[in-house]
């Protein structure tokens, strides 16, 4: 272990309850993407209850669960996780965060009967139950300058309307797909080092270029700036795949 | 005469799907003769001599009614059943069509369907079965079935509606199974494992049932059989996995060869392989028991059933072996891996992913399976199906060595053949699409049947 100089940690929130759309893939890909570069990777899971190590996490990633789970990580996020969370996402630590994540880390989620449950507000996204399930493949093209291609692929599956308030900007514009809310073809959000998104398929094994932003983003705050480029002919060619089906 | 009339046009849609080739004819007589009389499938079912058994759950039902339809036959019983893993409510109908005769009457002693969990209210409905058996319920699809959670709620209300004297054969080892069970106002006819010597320590990664449905902690699992079910309890004392009435012990592994079995003081073997069908075998024996069946008849009869379409259909293709086996979700991949690789020491794969319809058409859930287990274990990997490019990703990110990912079925079964050395065998693990494709590009060089003929 002594020969690695640079570790890379990823804090997996609720990695029993909230993994409903193969999230593990977004985790293995943050790994394994830092391992082939010699940092020594390592993820921390955060049950119920732990807030254990929060403060060595670069990236933390927050999946969907069913309703079920939804409502049992709820207590827990606000009670145990959201101070530390903040202090992290404050201090230049990421943050991915997928459908049901994505929601509750929002301001509310408003359900058909007007009911609402508050999220964290650690972004500035609001979320209304909508009637029909948006449910497909998503091709969006990134306001992200850093990365290339410029273009997100995934799948969506929800029936939350979420809309971004004038802190958050998109994480980019659908181009197949519905996205946030199928209104303003906005998709996902970006702020601070926060991203939240509705796609997952797996979301980053397919965004390799995605996934490098996340590290490279959480590295900054240790002055780390450049990532070894790697082969990614694998993960480009199942990205292509999904571009070239959806413009048929 | 409206039955007759829906009889006669199903079958002769039946007929003519067949001779095209259209999908093989299994549900498209179902949705015609549904059309003209909606209640087609509750008149034929009274026509049944003896009633009927239906099968619910995400995975084994198409084993399960085989060995259930297996058991009868054996006792000279004739059985209508939806055999083509057609299991929505149009494939049971299609089915009872394809036996009813000219006057529109159905002559059959049984009648035994799978029945897809969103139909399952329907069908109990309509059929009106001597038996409902749920099997699992597992993570599958979400696209297409929604949330587990909503599953199981159908699921119960179905049972509800039972015949008063009919039996709910359920599996105790399920925790969602269970919650169901334990609901219901009738006692259900429970089976489960018992034998800590084939049980995993830890929960798979894809585990959906962890919590406790009255209180919400995390559940602990004493062992873990198969995805989430296992040997089961609430920290808090308010929830644990029923007792069996029927369990199986001393349970023996042989690859893809055989699984035996002790129950009931008689001891099972049956010529299929995987803890998954230790499951599939005890809960047809279960039915088999409600049925009034002696336990030596089952076993004896056991002994002989052969592998369902698709259910590790073995074949033989230019000196190597071919194993065909559907493996359609997390739970189930887990399963077909363990028993390919650990139990029958494989070496050489193809994995089949398709994304149509009936194989979910969201991928995500190949992350949840653990092709870790072929890492440093399989000599040569064939990705295959119309989503191979994303299986290729997803094997490099498990550290597995992998060809090049192949989406042609022709291409995918000769680059299988040429890298497996004759004498040996190779495993096919594909999606319900995926198999067909395969399967169809295997039956035009010969070296698969039709599926009708199997
Ligand atoms: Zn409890």
């Amino acid at each position: 272990m002594a020969r690695h100089q640079k570790t890379f940690t990823v804090g997996w929130l609720y990695p029993d309850l909230m993994n409903i759309y193969g999230d593990r893939g977004n985790i293995l890909t943050l790994l394994k993407r830092a391992e082939w570069r010699d940092f020594e990777a390592r993820l921390i899971e955060l049950g119920r209850g732990t807030t254990k190590r929060m403060d060595e996490v670069d990236v933390f990633f927050f999946g969907g669960g069913q309703d079920r789970e939804q409502a049992l990580v709820y207590e827990d996020l606000l009670e145990h996780k959201q101070p530390p969370l903040e202090r992290a996402v404050a201090a230049g630590a990421g943050v991915l965060a997928v459908c049901g994540g994505y929601q509750l880390l929002g301001h509310y989620y408003q359900t058909g009967e007007g009911e609402r449950f508050p999220g964290i507000g650690l972004i500035d996204v609001r979320t209304e139950a909508g009637t029909r399930r948006f449910i497909g493949d998503v091709v969006v093209d990134s306001a992200l300058v850093d990365i290339r291609p410029t273009t997100l692929v995934g799948f969506e599956n929800h029936s939350g309307r979420t809309y971004l308030g004038p802190k958050a900007k998109a994480l980019g514009r659908v181009r197949v797909g519905f996205g946030n809310n199928g209104d303003d073809h906005t998709e996902g959000c970006l702020q601070g080092g926060v991203l939240g998104t509705y796609l997952h398929g797996s979301l980053l094994p397919k965004n390799p270029h995605l996934a490098d932003h996340l590290i490279r983003s959480s590295l900054r705050r240790r002055g780390i700036t450049d990532l070894a480029a790697l082969d990614d002919t694998a993960e480009l060619a199942a990205h292509e795949k999904i571009l070239a089906r959806s413009a048929r | 005469m409206r039955r007759t009339a829906a009889v006669w046009a199903g079958k002769a849609t039946g007929v003519l799907s067949r001779f095209s080739r259209l999908g093989g004819g299994t549900t498209l007589p179902g949705d015609v003769a549904r059309a003209i009389d909606p209640d087609v499938l509750r008149k034929l079912s009274r026509d049944l001599k003896h009633g009927a058994i239906v099968i619910t759950g995400t995975n084994g039902k198409t084993t399960t009614a085989r060995l259930v339809t297996w058991l009868l036959e054996g006792a000279g019983h004739s059985v209508v059943s939806n055999r083509a893993g057609a299991n929505l409510i149009f494939g049971a109908t299609a089915a009872a069509l394809e036996r009813a005769g000219a006057n529109g009457r159905l002559h059959a002693d049984w009648g035994v369907f799978e029945i897809d969990e969103a139909s399952l209210e329907r069908a109990v409905e309509e059929i009106q079965p001597r038996a409902a058996m749920v099997l699992n319920l597992f993570r599958d699809q979400l696209d297409r079935y929604g949330e587990l959670e909503a599953i199981a709620k159908r699921i119960e209300a179905a049972l509800a509606r039972l015949p008063d004297d009919s039996h709910a054969v359920m599996n105790a080892d399920d925790p969602r199974v269970a919650e169901i069970g334990l609901n219901l106002k009738r006692k259900p006819l429970w089976f489960g494992l018992d034998d800590p010597a084939v049980a995993l320590h830890e929960l798979p990664h894809a585990a959906d049932a962890r919590t406790c449905p009255r209180c919400g902690a995390s559940l602990i699992f004493d062992g873990v059989y198969v995805g989430h079910d296992g040997l089961y309890r609430c920290p808090n004392g308010d929830f644990a996995r029923p007792a069996p009435d029927l369990a199986a012990t001393h349970i023996e592994l042989n690859g893809f060869d055989s699984v035996a079995l002790g129950v009931s003081g008689v001891r099972i073997e049956l010529p299929l392989g995987g803890l998954y069908n230790a499951y599939n075998a005890l809960a047809a024996f279960a039915a088999g028991n409600a049925l009034g069946f002696e336990p030596a008849y089952i076993a004896e009869r056991f002994r002989t059933v052969q592998a369902a379409f698709g259910r590790q259909e073995r074949l033989e293709a230019k000196g190597r072996k071919l194993n065909v086996v559907l493996s359609k979700n997390p739970a189930g991949f887990n399963e077909t891996l363990r028993t390919a690789v650990d139990l029958a020491g494989g070496h050489w794969f193809l994995i089949g992913l398709n994304d149509r319809r009936a194989d979910g058409t969201d991928v995500s859930w190949i992350w949840d399976v653990d092709f870790e287990r072929l890492r440093g274990r399989s000599r040569v990997v064939v990705p295959a199906g119309n989503r191979a490019a994303d299986l290729a990703v997803r094997l490099k990110y498990a550290g597995v060595e992998a060809q090049p990912p192949e989406s042609d079925p022709a291409r995918a079964i000769d680059a299988l053949i040429e890298a497996t050395p004759e004498g040996e065998t190779a495993h096919m693990l594909c999606t319900y699409t995926a198999m067909l494709d395969l399967r169809a590009e295997l039956v035009r060089r010969g070296w698969a049947k039709p599926y009708w003929e199997t």
